[in-house]
């Protein structure tokens, strides 16, 4: 939810003449309602996941994203820390843009002082790369999203 | 004191281990299947990780799984809980050789009480009491056979690698011996991978009473009481209660010390539980340990007013025991009703599902311990309990009128539970009598129609 989108939907509410606005995505939840004064309140309502965690900790890991059309979501295997690149001087295994082939090393996943090399699954290009260098990563957490050509 | 601890279990325990940290400033970090992501445990931690697929094998047992999440989130201790790993003396070893306290005993103890056999052999050393029986893993049938018949029957054949009521068979005669030991051994392979079993001799209405015990690390041990967890089904424990009820002060005093020098022997740290059998003469005799802190821990603690978990926080941490034996004072009765995601009616069916309705029961004595609310889905992947619902009287009869109470106020809906089932219990004269002994459900409360309970004789 940005500042844009947030103004827009004031002047949503505005225009045809609302009073009250509820929006519910995924884990986010937002009342908009007009006050007695004519000006707009507003209410953030986050859902108890959240309210347990700090910000800065390992997250629970978002629920399943819809899948968008021919784009595969590479998952951890495993748990452990996610290196992009063979070594720290070393050029990355994936870049974005990148067109890669089953069986193509992602990435290295390290976990009790082992490395362990993640294979691509599927062949095509390489459109977002989702976690950065040194991370911490958990079991299922998405990686790569990998576009079929 | 540790800064931060990682939880290496899930459900309502999880739960109880992190209310402990956090009570004590510490910092959590939860591990979950992917099926849990929902859970309480999961909410209520500082941290949480994902570590495998539902399956406990790829999750709550994956040793590389925890071990990994737990660097990565750099915790100084892991509490097993109990269940997986708790009692798994290859954990605990890897725990202390990547620098991770493993908040229990120490590993040989775990190896030396998990090996049924070898304690049985560390207790006759000891001098504790312990049912004739085999000298070792029993070879053949012929030697089960010979065994058998020196110390008459009935006899039990055990796993030695078992442990927690499984893996046991029963035999009256040499016709039904050597099927038992042979389908004894078959299931022992399965079940635990090990395929030694040894005999005892069976007590045919015995009554389980159990010692728990706390270790430091400076060389005290000393014990908190009995508990009585006569009322089983299928060696599945289903009420507990402390103190243990008609056993006179003098036999409790001699049990206690027998229960602190059995810790002793297997050089006991933590907590930890010594479990006896008491026949109809009063006789004792010991029939494991098990080196972790046990599922009906609360009735101790509500009786005694100690901190369980927290105890084993500060030991593992190093500290002294902060209270002599002496100090340990029993207060009033209490009572804990295991309630199941299970169909009584039905030969105790699980019954896994969404929770549309929950109200818990509250008010002056009663304490529950669970890891569900309203809109939880119950996983078919794990065990079906529920909730822990804990009754304290200033005496028997005032907790269980109590638990009574809280029972009826309790709606966990639709699942089946096993509610009803505790409410027939708690009204048979022979268990306010306090005369329950482990055949009891079997003899008295086939699970099924209210005629056939009337047709049994009383009590």
């Amino acid at each position: 939810m940005t500042i844009k989108e947030l103004k827009e939907m004031i002047n949503l509410m505005e225009e045809h003449g609302l009073t009250e606005l509820e929006i519910e995505k995924n884990d986010f939840k937002i009342r908009l309602k007009k006050g007695v004064s004519g000006t707009v309140v507003q209410e953030k309502v986050y859902s108890p996941a959240r309210l347990t965690k700090d910000e800065g900790a390992t997250q629970a890991g978002e629920p399943q994203q819809v899948e968008e059309a021919g784009v595969t979501v590479i998952r951890s295997p495993m748990v452990g820390t996610f290196y992009g690149a063979p070594a720290p001087d070393a050029e990355p295994y994936a870049v974005r843009g990148k067109e890669i082939q089953t069986g193509d090393v992602l990435c290295i996943i390290e976990a009790m002082k082992l490395m362990n090399e993640i294979k691509s699954e599927v062949s095509g290009r390489i459109t977002d790369i989702l976690v950065e260098n040194g991370q911490p990563v958990e079991f299922d957490q998405p990686l790569f999203k990998i576009q079929k050509l | 004191m540790f800064h931060k601890i990682l939880i290496a279990n899930r459900g309502e325990v999880a739960v109880r281990i992190i209310r402990a940290c956090r009570d004590l400033g510490i910092r959590t970090v939860a591990i979950y299947s992917k099926v849990d992501r929902e859970s309480l445990h999961v909410r209520f931690a500082d941290e949480a990780i994902c570590i495998g697929e539902a399956p406990s094998s790829e999750s709550y047992l994956n040793i590389p799984s925890i071990i990994s999440a737990a660097e990565i989130a750099d915790v100084d201790a892991i509490h097993p809980g109990y269940g997986f790993l708790a009692e798994n003396p290859h954990f605990a070893e890897i725990c202390e050789s990547c620098q991770i306290k493993f908040i229990g005993p120490k590993p040989e103890s775990v190896r030396l009480a998990g090996d049924k056999s070898l304690a049985r052999e560390t207790m006759r050393k000891a001098k504790v009491p312990i049912l004739p029986g085999s000298k070792g893993v029993i070879v053949d049938q012929a030697e089960a056979l010979r065994v058998a018949n020196k110390m008459g029957y009935p006899v039990i054949i055990k796993a030695k690698a078992g442990g927690g009521g499984k893996g046991m068979k029963v035999a009256h005669n040499d016709g039904k011996l050597v099927n038992a030991f042979l389908t004894a051994q078959a299931e022992a392979e399965a079940a635990f991978g090990d395929r030694g079993v040894y005999i005892e001799k069976y007590i045919t209405e015995p009554r389980h009473i159990e010692f728990q015990i706390l270790g430091d690390s400076h060389g005290t041990i000393i014990h908190l009481g009995a508990r009585d967890c006569s009322v089983q089904r299928r060696h599945q424990k289903l009420i507990e209660e402390s103190p243990a009820p008609l056993l006179s002060k003098r036999l409790m005093k001699q049990m206690g010390e027998m229960a602190v020098r059995a810790a002793r022997a297997f050089q006991y740290e933590n907590a930890g539980t010594v479990e006896f059998l008491v026949d109809e003469s009063e006789k004792f005799y010991f029939i494991e340990m098990n080196t972790r802190l046990q599922v009906e821990h609360p009735v101790t603690e509500v009786v005694t007013g100690i901190d369980l978990v927290k105890e084993q926080i500060r030991i593992a941490s190093g500290q002294k025991l902060g209270f002599s034996q002496d100090a340990v004072k029993c207060n009033g009765h209490a009572i804990e009703c295991r309630i199941n995601a299970e169909d009584p009616d039905h030969n105790f069916l699980p019954s896994p599902g969404k929770i549309e309705t929950l109200l818990l029961p509250g008010g002056p004595n009663i304490r529950v311990d669970t890891h569900v609310y309203q809109g939880y889905m119950i996983s078919p992947y794990y065990d079906s309990m529920v909730a822990k619902i804990i009754a304290h009287g200033k005496d028997r009869t005032e907790a269980i009128q109590i638990m009574l109470r809280a029972l009826k106020e309790t709606v966990i809906a639709p699942v089946k539970t096993t509610i009803s089932l505790h409410e027939k219990i708690l009204h048979r004269p022979r268990f306010r009598q306090g005369k329950v002994t482990t055949g009891f459900i079997e003899t008295n409360l086939i699970p099924s129609s209210v005629e056939q309970i009337e047709t049994r004789k009383a009590g």
